[in-house]
């Protein structure tokens, strides 16, 4: 979906119509959830800090997100994928993968079924999306964001290659800023760079993710498109108002995170024992201190308690802290019953 | 009254009826065998209210009569004495009892043989003939899966379920269940009855291999006769238990669409290796299934042991992660002769069977094994 948050705003709100909006907190400390396109002219892109964002555009509207809509028009989007496939692997609310090789065939080719679904969306929904068609996942997800915003692009098999080539690697997906630093101090720039390296400079460079580098930039990935993945972990966190230093009121803001954790775990009969504490400071610097159980957190305390001692393990603190996340991980579904052994049931 | 037998043959024919005798009974007189004597034929019972056995023996004796002599004392005696014709020597007034033998006179208090319960009668509505293989084989299968569980008395014996053209035994703990059928075993009304444990232990003790089996049943007791051909004629009575047997057909799960096969050998003998690395109370081993791959793994996360092993099998299911306890799953599996044996899953939480793939002629065996809920430590 194109600058989805934001154009759903527009859609429920005409006087937003044709103006830079951006979605999210307007405060201080707030970020932009999503810009509308007219909003990305003055450089306003997502995740930037509102304070910045402002700056950049004067004019800028805010509106809170009202996440209920967007999930509505989710499962929309999703109904209609529905109708083609069943192999459905969303992204986010707003982007999905789509296996479509049995949905098409000798009366109706995948572009022909992209230009369909772009139809039914905008029918259904008065939103435009963008599609990108090729013959793997990578590819497909690079060609939807070519052609912005009601787009549609198509990479096909000879084209592939010299396609990736092109490319700057910060805009291959799964390269981000950081990445793309490290590429470029090592002289290498665009996606034809990249295929030059061997498999193991890659690896010694990058470890695992190395050997992903070398595949696709050959345009290789053989990844399946996987509906219902299951949820690695799950958290929660808050930006403050303020930068915080002490730890009472640091354990305060924690509290409403653990029930949200917690909350999670009673809802879906699910535990965890990897408890993760996440922490960013005032100048942005982000280090996360985590620690696994021997057996999963049965009970609520257990969560406080082990993220108290992974705060108190950081404190005292030389700078100001303005974000505190807490997430648990290595899930598992409850156990039945104590020893795990099921019985007859009479 | 005063009869002459030997000490080998009474020695045996006291074994085999000698597990009925509890340690410590409820009624004294039960730590006593009944000995009564009727034209030649000596007749001796052991009882413990529950469960009753009898044997009998041709001895030469002039006159009829009974005594009860203390089982433990008589036992240790024979067994104690080198193989000869011995006398014993009645006083019915007394009850005192003498053996004499070559190497000496022994003299032991008896008691009233009146004090001796009386036998129950089976007023017999049922009656079965059957080899004691057939027998033999339905006991070995199933009575190892009874319950020890007094507060469910059903599941504390085998169910037998008599029909026309089959006889089914089936036993359960809760978490596993056997349903073994002898299609050569019928009765022409159908009935069922659930039959203790303890006397099919008993009859498992005792019966020789080979020789005709008469059972009878009623609606309190059942009776199994069997001897004869030279050996001396045995018969256990018991009473019943009077419950209902748990709706067992039910819990057998019918659509299982994940079937592995592989040899009985060795997937027991791999189990018997990892289920040493696995956790000691609860054995919980993991079967992890692929196209035509099995693999067994166990840890100890109390002790960092652990272990895997590999094996080729035949299966093109889904892909799958049980867990079972590997205890329940070996001792099942040590209990059939199959040469190639399945095991068929739907979900791991729900039962799985384990089928021998190679049938003995007239049986039918089924084997339900409840999975243990993994933790996935990852």
């Amino acid at each position: 979906m194109d600058a989805f948050y934001a154009s759903v705003e527009q859609r429920d709100n005409p006087d937003l119509r044709g103006k830079p909006v951006a979605v999210g907190g307007s405060r201080q400390r707030g970020v932009v959830a999503a810009a509308s396109y007219e909003a990305r002219q003055y450089g306003v892109y997502s995740a930037m800090a509102s304070s910045i964002a402002v700056r950049k555009c004067p004019e800028l509207l805010f509106v809170k997100p009202r996440f209920d809509v967007y999930k509505a028009v989710s499962l929309q989007i999703r109904a209609i994928f529905a109708d083609y496939t069943d192999l459905i692997e969303p992204l986010s609310l707003d982007e999905a993968y789509l296996d479509v090789t049995d949905a098409t065939g000798s009366d109706r080719t995948a572009t022909q079924l992209a230009r369909m679904l772009k139809e039914r969306i905008r029918q259904e929904t008065n939103l435009t999306a963008s599609a990108g068609v090729s013959y793997n996942k990578f590819l497909a997800k690079l060609a939807s964001d070519y052609n912005k915003p009601d787009g549609l692009y198509v990479i096909k098999p000879h084209q592939g290659l010299d396609f990736v080539a092109r490319l700057s690697v910060g805009q291959f997906h799964g390269i981000g800023r950081v990445t793309a630093a490290r590429l470029n101090d090592l002289g290498i720039f665009t996606g034809l760079d990249l295929r030059q390296q061997s498999e193991a400079y890659l690896t010694q460079q990058f470890g695992k993710v190395g050997h992903h580098y070398y595949s696709i930039a050959r345009a290789i990935d053989e990844r399946p498109v996987t509906p219902n993945r299951a949820r690695k972990s799950v958290g929660s966190e808050t930006t403050f108002e303020q930068d915080l230093t002490d730890e009472p009121d640091l354990l305060a803001q924690l509290e409403p995170l653990i029930d949200d954790v917690w909350d999670y775990c009673e809802r879906t009969a699910i535990r965890g024992r990897t408890i993760t504490l996440k922490v960013k400071y005032s100048d942005f610097q982000q280090i996360t201190r985590s620690r696994t159980l021997l057996s999963p957190a049965v009970n609520r305390p257990i969560i406080e308690h082990t993220i108290t001692q992974l705060l108190q393990s950081i404190l005292p603190v030389d700078k100001g802290i303005r974000l505190l996340g807490v997430s648990l991980s290595t899930l598992q579904p409850i156990n039945m019953t104590p020893t795990g052994q099921l019985t007859l049931n009479w | 009254m005063k009869f002459i037998v030997s000490s080998s043959v009474l020695l045996k024919n006291l074994q085999n009826i000698n597990g009925v005798v509890a340690t410590n009974p409820i009624v004294p007189i039960l730590e006593n065998f009944l000995f009564r004597i009727d034209a030649g034929t000596l007749t001796i019972t052991a009882s413990d209210l529950q469960t009753t056995m009898t044997t009998q023996i041709e001895v030469e004796a002039s006159e009829n009569g009974s005594i009860a002599i203390p089982a433990k004392l008589l036992l240790d005696t024979l067994r104690s004495l080198p193989e000869q014709p011995v006398t014993i020597n009645i006083d019915t007034d007394t009850f005192g009892t003498e053996i004499l033998t070559d190497n000496g006179r022994y003299k032991l208090s008896g008691e009233n043989p009146i004090d001796f319960p009386k036998l129950p009668t089976v007023t017999k509505t049922q009656s079965v003939e059957m080899t004691s293989d057939v027998l033999l084989s339905a006991i070995n299968n199933t009575v190892f899966a009874t319950s020890t569980d007094d507060l469910r008395p059903a599941m504390t014996g085998v169910f037998l379920q008599l029909s026309s053209d089959n006889t089914t035994f089936v036993a359960t703990d809760g978490h596993r269940l056997i349903r073994y059928r002898r299609t050569d075993l019928g009765t022409p009304a159908s009935s069922s009855i659930i039959v203790p444990r303890k006397a099919l232990q008993l009859l498992k003790a005792s019966l020789p291999e080979g020789v005709p089996v008469t059972a009878e049943f009623s609606q309190a007791n059942a009776s199994f006769t069997f001897g004869g051909n030279g050996r001396p004629t045995t018969q256990l009575i018991c009473r019943l238990i009077d419950e209902r047997f748990p709706d067992y057909e039910n819990a057998i799960p019918t659509n299982n669409p994940n079937v592995m096969t592989i040899g009985r050998t060795d997937l027991l003998n791999s189990l018997k290796r990892i289920m040493i690395y696995a956790n000691r109370t609860t054995h919980q081993i993991r079967l992890s299934l692929k196209a035509n791959s099995l693999t067994i793994s166990a840890e100890d996360l109390d002790y960092s042991n652990e272990a895997n092993e590999k094996l080729l099998c035949d299966y093109d299911g889904d892909a799958m992660e049980i867990g079972f306890n590997a205890k329940l799953m070996a001792e099942m599996l040590s209990n059939i002769s199959a040469r190639m044996i399945s095991l068929e899953l739907s979900a791991p939480n729900r039962a799985g069977l384990l089928i021998p793939a190679d049938k003995e002629e007239n049986e039918d065996i089924l084997m339900l094994v409840m999975p243990v809920m993994l933790n996935t430590y990852a």
